[in-house]
């Protein structure tokens, strides 16, 4: 296969929690990152996408059934954090302090999957009255970072990988792993991408050994969960 | 003659270009749904939002802006066209930028730590940053278009200074501050970006219709279309009355119409 073909240069729609680590994965892809529902819908609409990298797997799943992409396989997993500004306003130490009245709570929409895993959490550990304390529903996880790490919000839910982005404005206040939803990240190749063949190459990359490596230096979990011991 | 067919062309292009995003939002619209779209309480909520923000806002903008149009129109100093570029400086900032620097100013963290973002005030304050200058530009215009002698002649005659401005230069700058006004209301209407990163996005406190419509494009295109039709709706009857205002005043406002363009 003739080099310029892989190096062409592809379209890739993933999901705003990739933003750090898929340019480390492979920095020659033009990428497009956003909240996973807005890339999905786009795709519907015909927008020039060669790979769609989703934080789940349900909208690629979506799309496959359409015909629009290839059948997704997991890549990477990941888990939710409350973070708080690094001056913690609000004086926020648990999950549970959310439910003080006038705390700022930040969050995505339930449309974008971490905004939906947001609200599977809270449901699981019987909170989810604090939603009343939602201050805005914003459109892609790094929203959600961005208002927390400045301090506009008291408290925002994103994922752990996103936390670790801005060490020095947020603290991390991690969630019971009983309580954590299922997040697992789905991938897939546009079905009518001009250059599968360099899609392919990238999806590969992204499953291969130093991806998953990259992955994991970033946070993320492996894609398959180890096997515990009976 | 081949001239001519190139300068047809360019125009028939131009003009189909510039309609077509307007025909297809209708055009994909599946109109028997839209009564129920539309009515929906997402819809209903941001078309309260943005009625009550963008209502405040104006005010605000009227309010201030015409006293600030007035000083600038009236008085020649040293940094006078420094200030006027500041005024009109936010027109053409991206949205964004406008945003950032709302939060770097008013933001809790900002520099004077208020606790305005997320709120609805937030929202009225975003509106009247981005669509304010609209109206103090063609304010000052309106102001400098009224004919210096009337005002002079209306001193002399024993008239103060703010009998003068309401009986003589405000009647005469009327139809100026009315176009303004229409232009910065049609802007603050659609105001987008400044406001979803100042005030956030919550249905009912923050969500404005275009807020509303971004929210619902991923989740149903629909719904999204309803209400932008409803947008392309009430921003052509704004339009429609800013011209009737137009074509039905005086010279003056002509004058300041023509030299917003």
């Amino acid at each position: 296969m003739p080099a310029a073909l892989l190096l062409a240069k592809i379209t890739v729609y993933a999901a705003a929690s990739l933003t750090n680590v898929f340019p480390q994965i492979d920095s020659t892809p033009t990428y497009s990152f956003g909240g996973s529902n807005t890339l999905a819908a786009q795709i519907q609409l015909g927008a020039p996408a060669d790979v769609f990298a989703s934080a789940n797997t349900a909208l690629p799943l979506q799309l496959y059934q359409k015909g629009l992409c290839t059948q997704p396989v997991v890549f990477t997993r990941n888990t939710l954090v409350l973070i708080v500004p690094k001056s913690n306003p609000a004086g926020i130490h648990s999950v549970y302090d959310l439910q003080q009245p006038g705390v700022k709570l930040d969050v995505a929409a339930s449309g974008v999957p971490v905004g939906s895993y947001t609200r599977q959490i809270l449901k699981n550990m019987a909170l989810s009255s604090v939603l009343n304390n939602v201050v805005s529903n914003e459109t892609d996880v790094r929203e959600v970072l961005a208002k927390v790490a400045l301090g506009e919000a008291d408290a925002g839910f994103v994922y752990s990988t996103d936390a670790k982005t801005v060490p020095g404005q947020v603290t991390a206040l991690t969630m019971p792993a009983w309580a954590q939803p299922k997040v697992q990240y789905g991938i897939c190749v546009v079905k009518n991408s001009s250059n599968t063949t360099a899609a392919q190459a990238f999806v590969k990359e992204v499953l291969g050994k130093s991806g998953q490596a990259k992955l994991l230096a970033a946070g993320f979990l492996p894609r398959e969960k180890p096997k515990t011991a009976p | 003659m081949i001239r001519r067919a190139v300068v047809w062309g360019a125009a028939i292009v131009a003009l189909a270009f510039l309609a077509l995003p307007i025909v297809a939002v209708f055009a994909k619209l599946s109109w028997s749904d839209v009564p129920h779209e539309v009515s929906s309480s997402l819809v209903t909520d941001a078309l309260v939002v943005s009625a009550k923000t963008t209502a405040l806002a104006q005010v605000l903008v009227v309010l201030f802006g015409t006293p600030a149009a007035y000083v600038l129109a009236s008085h020649r100093f040293r940094g006078r066209s420094l200030v006027v570029t500041l005024v009109e400086l936010p027109i053409v900032l991206p949205p964004a930028v406008a945003g950032i620097g709302l939060l770097a100013a008013f933001g809790r963290m900002g520099l004077l730590h208020t606790s305005l973002p997320f709120t609805q005030s937030a929202v009225v304050v975003a509106v009247a940053f981005v669509a304010g200058p609209l109206y103090v530009r063609q304010a000052i215009a309106a102001f400098e278009g009224v004919d210096a002698t009337l005002v002079a002649a209306s001193r002399t005659l024993g008239a103060g200074p703010v009998k003068t401005f309401f009986r003589v230069v405000l009647p005469l700058a009327r139809g100026g501050l009315g176009a303004g006004e229409a232009l910065a209301f049609a802007r603050g209407l659609g105001e987008f970006g400044a406001t979803i990163m100042f005030a956030g996005s919550l249905q009912g406190i923050t969500q404005t219709l275009p807020l509303a419509v971004y929210a619902e494009f991923d989740v149903d295109f629909h719904t999204a279309l309803a209400l932008g039709g409803l947008l392309v709706a009430v921003s052509a009857v704004l339009l429609v009355t800013l011209k009737w205002l137009a074509s039905s005043s005086t010279s003056a406002f002509r004058f300041a119409l023509s030299s917003s363009t």
